[in-house]
């Protein structure tokens, strides 16, 4: 343990808690020292967010102690723990819409604080104090998601907080804020306030943070000083074996042209053109609304477009809908797996066999036993974990259900493959199993498109990568040979 | 398989069922109370309410189960009752029913259409484009018989098919419960083993998702319109035929009815599970409820206000069940 902070302001003692049939924490005990940023990793499930919300009085523990600034803490509310000085910052932010900035920062204490002209007054100060300089009077609608955590971070000091809890608060931001959040964090530091940051992303932890724990299945497996731990070692502690690489060797397959894409226009796409080899993985490097989605979702039909030239191998192929587009070879895993992959409330039979429905009609008529067969070739294939195909789907952990949707297109063997951030959310095995998929699909003669937004994903698994900036191509590299650097400047031209 | 009853089990089927027992409470009462409930003569009469309330009530399952809604075929039977009726003398009965079927089916086909073009991929937006339309097609009607009813007694021309309809058994079975049998047959057959079938219900659980795995959801919205206009259709020539008189506003009301028999039945209101039978089920309690209230003298008014309780009711106890699933 890091000896230069030796007063601890949060104790986490032997907490246990059990949800129906799981253990959701065992035994956790934590310490956490003032002035640290102390970053939480583990795979999901492993307990981050049910400690978290027992912290904040979401959930109430079922057994052991806490102490947070010396005081014992039980049966808090959320209320009463942001008043103590604890504050989280969830992943998914909690602001009103429809309000002001400086409303929300002291959102339901406008009395409290004097009145309209006070919050704005008090709001200002405190969003000055972090370097940000939006205006209080606007409406939180008309924000990016970076200035929307400026603002419950503003929101936690008004409160005088003395931790910080941020849950995976880099998911949805770009390089250039994460910098910003970066350089807040070492300033909130500096005043004396602890961080705990929750993170699937292990680059962050050994950028920033001091001190890791590392979770696994609701157990504390390790809290290390940063200098005192390896890359490998924390991964190992995560998944609870040894991985030898995160990435399996890079295929080698690339062949012949399979696809050419010119000239697809948008309101956001100008010109946008690219070709793919068979056996090839191409990835696709740009930020979130650079146009990387817009473009494959454009490929595949999804969206109505103005114009776009597409061909297949060497045929001209009109795509105006995904039907058009399957019916061409393609597949797509899109970005959101629950809002646009999954039919939550199906089994998994039904979620696996869906792109295959139109082969096991006959006569207007679904052949269920095709269907089952379908399915079941596909969960032993790729090794999909379920109780049993009729199980719904919602129950099965991301992983799973990632390869559930990957099945789903696998069955009509497509020549080429679109995957849209394939591996977000999902833990470190599931993500090794999906990159061995990829690898065996390019191999068998089949072609991916790959986007994601962890660059070393995307630099280890393709074959060529092309940057995607403001709905133009910007660059193209083999990854062999180019730095991560030289990329992301790419990536980022503006 | 051998399930233990116990009391636990008894405890979960009666809040997972509490509107089906509730009414079955009710009749087990009524039929104390006033012994005319179980006469052959009421249960007649129950059977012939259920004719035109069930046809809609079958295709607003479809609609339902889609993730959309329905309230043009209040409008539709208006229209389509007082089209058909007035059309025997001049073209004959059997071509008047066709005509009618046909109205149904364009009715239905305007709604999808309008839906697709104006982008209302919503419950709520599909709510207020066929509120709209069924003014539209109300209006339509009121224009067309000048706001007079038409009475099928009137016609100089044979119309036997809809006294039969109307009036006339098959052995024990009137003829209208035999068109029921009928719709409900093909209905169940294409929801259970049919590709449009499955695609109604996973549009209803995820269009974005099915989409994009190539389910043609466009054309399930428009089957399903196209479904509904034609049972509304249906249960228009079944209405007028039994009352023997087309009314330019008789439909009004009934959409609610239906959207109510559906979801009584237990279909998911927010789409993607669901099932005919069901509605079968939720249509026969409905119009037995309204059967024992009469028996029992409650009036009108304060039915009306049982249905949108136990509407209310049913939509409450759904989301609840959806969300405990969802945990």
């Amino acid at each position: 343990m890091d000896k230069n902070h030796s007063d601890p302001i949060l104790e986490i003692k032997e907490v246990s808690k059990a949800f129906p049939g799981v253990k959701a924490l065992d035994r956790v005990s934590l310490e956490v020292f003032r002035g640290t940023i102390h970053g939480i990793v583990g795979e999901n499930g492993a307990g981050k967010s049910t400690l978290m919300k027992i912290l904040s009085g979401v959930y109430q523990k079922d057994s052991g102690e806490i102490f947070f600034d010396g005081n014992k803490i039980e049966d808090i509310t959320p209320v009463q723990s942001m008043k103590m000085g604890l504050s989280i910052i969830y992943q998914e932010l909690n602001l009103v819409n429809t309000m002001t900035v400086g409303e929300n920062v002291f959102l339901g204490r406008f009395s409290e604080m004097g009145g309209r002209k006070e919050v704005h007054a008090k709001a200002r100060v405190l969003l000055d104090s972090i370097g940000c300089k939006i205006d209080t009077e606007k409406e939180v609608s008309e924000l990016s998601v970076s200035d929307k955590q400026m603002i419950e971070i503003a929101k936690a000091l008004s409160f005088d907080s003395k931790l910080i809890i941020m849950d995976e608060p880099s998911s949805s931001l770009t390089a250039d804020e994460m910098q910003e959040l970066i350089k807040i964090i070492h300033d909130l530091k500096n005043k004396g306030i602890s961080i705990i940051y929750i993170t699937h992303k292990l680059d962050e932890i050994f950028n920033f943070c001091d001190v890791v724990t590392v979770m696994r299945d609701g157990h504390v497996i390790a809290t290390r000083n940063i200098d005192a731990i390896s890359r490998n070692e924390m991964i190992s502690m995560m998944v609870g074996r040894t991985i030898e690489n995160e990435y399996p060797p890079r295929p080698n397959s690339v062949g012949e042209m399979i696809l050419e894409v010119e000239d697809i226009n948008t309101k956001l796409l100008k010109n946008v053109h690219f070709n793919l080899k068979k056996g090839e993985i191409l990835g696709f490097v740009g930020l979130v609304g650079s146009g990387r989605t817009e473009t494959v979702r454009a490929l595949f039909g999804a969206d109505k477009v103005k114009k776009k030239s597409i061909k297949v191998d060497g045929k001209f192929v009109n795509i105006n809908n995904p039907i058009d587009a399957i019916k061409n070879g393609l597949a797509m895993v899109p970005e959101d797996r629950k809002i646009q992959g999954l039919l939550l409330q199906f089994s998994v039979d039904k979620n696996i066999s869906l792109a295959s429905l139109g082969e096991l009609t006959y006569y207007g008529f679904i052949n269920e036993k095709k269907e089952r067969d379908i399915s079941e070739r596909q969960i032993k294939a790729l090794n999909v974990k379920t109780p049993s195909g009729k199980t719904r789907i919602q129950l099965l952990s991301g992983g799973n259900q990632q390869k559930a949707i990957l099945g789903r297109w696998l069955e009509l063997k497509p020549k080429i493959l679109v995957l849209d951030e394939p591996t977000k959310g999902i833990d470190v095995g599931a993500k090794y199993e999906i990159y061995l998929l990829m690898k065996k699909i390019v191999e068998e003669g089949g072609s991916i498109i790959l986007i994601s937004s962890e660059l070393p994903e995307v630099l280890n698994m393709s074959n060529r990568v092309i940057t995607i900036c403001n709905g133009r191509i910007t660059g193209e590299f083999d990854p062999l040979l180019a730095s991560a650097d030289e990329i992301m400047a790419k990536a980022f031209e503006f | 398989m051998n399930k233990k009853i116990t009391t636990q089990s008894i405890i979960a089927f009666a809040r997972n069922n509490l509107i089906i027992l509730g009414i079955f409470i009710l009749a087990i009462i009524t039929s104390f109370v006033e012994p005319n409930f179980l006469t052959v003569g009421n249960l007649q009469n129950i059977m012939r309410q259920f004719g035109p309330l069930i046809m809609l009530s079958l295709g607003m399952t479809f609609i339902i189960m889609g993730g959309f809604i329905d309230l043009s075929v209040g409008g539709i039977i208006s229209l389509v009752a007082v089209v058909t009726v007035s059309l025997i003398d001049p073209i004959g009965q059997v071509a008047a029913l066709m005509v009618g079927v046909v109205i149904g089916l364009i009715c239905g086909l305007l709604n999808s259409f309008l839906i697709i073009k104006g982008g209302a991929f919503k419950q709520s937006e599909a709510l207020f484009l066929t509120y709209g339309m069924s003014v539209v097609f109300t209006a339509v009607a009121l224009i067309y018989t000048a706001a007079a009813p038409v009475f099928l007694t009137y016609s100089k021309t044979d119309y036997s098919i809809f006294t039969a309809i109307g009036e006339r058994f098959v052995g024990p079975v009137s003829v209208s419960f035999i068109i029921f049998l009928v719709c409900l047959l093909i209905l169940y057959i294409i929801e259970s083993r049919t590709h449009i079938g499955r695609s109604i219900c996973l549009t209803g659980g995820n269009m974005t998702a099915a989409r994009l795995a190539g389910i043609p959801t466009e054309k399930t919205i428009v089957f399903i319109y196209a479904v509904s206009g034609i049972m509304a259709a249906i249960g228009a020539v079944v209405l007028a035929s039994r009352v023997t008189i087309a009314s330019p506003i008789m439909g009004k009301g009934y959409e609610t009815q239906a959207i109510l028999a559906v979801v009584v039945g237990g279909t998911a209101l927010l789409g993607g599970k669901g099932s005919v039978l069901r509605t079968v089920i939720g249509t026969l309690l409905i119009i037995m409820m309204s059967n024992c209230l009469n028996l029992l003298g409650v009036t009108t008014y304060i039915q009306y206000m049982l249905r949108g309780a136990i509407l209310i009711l049913a939509i409450w106890l759904d989301n609840r069940k959806q969300y405990s699933e969802g945990n």
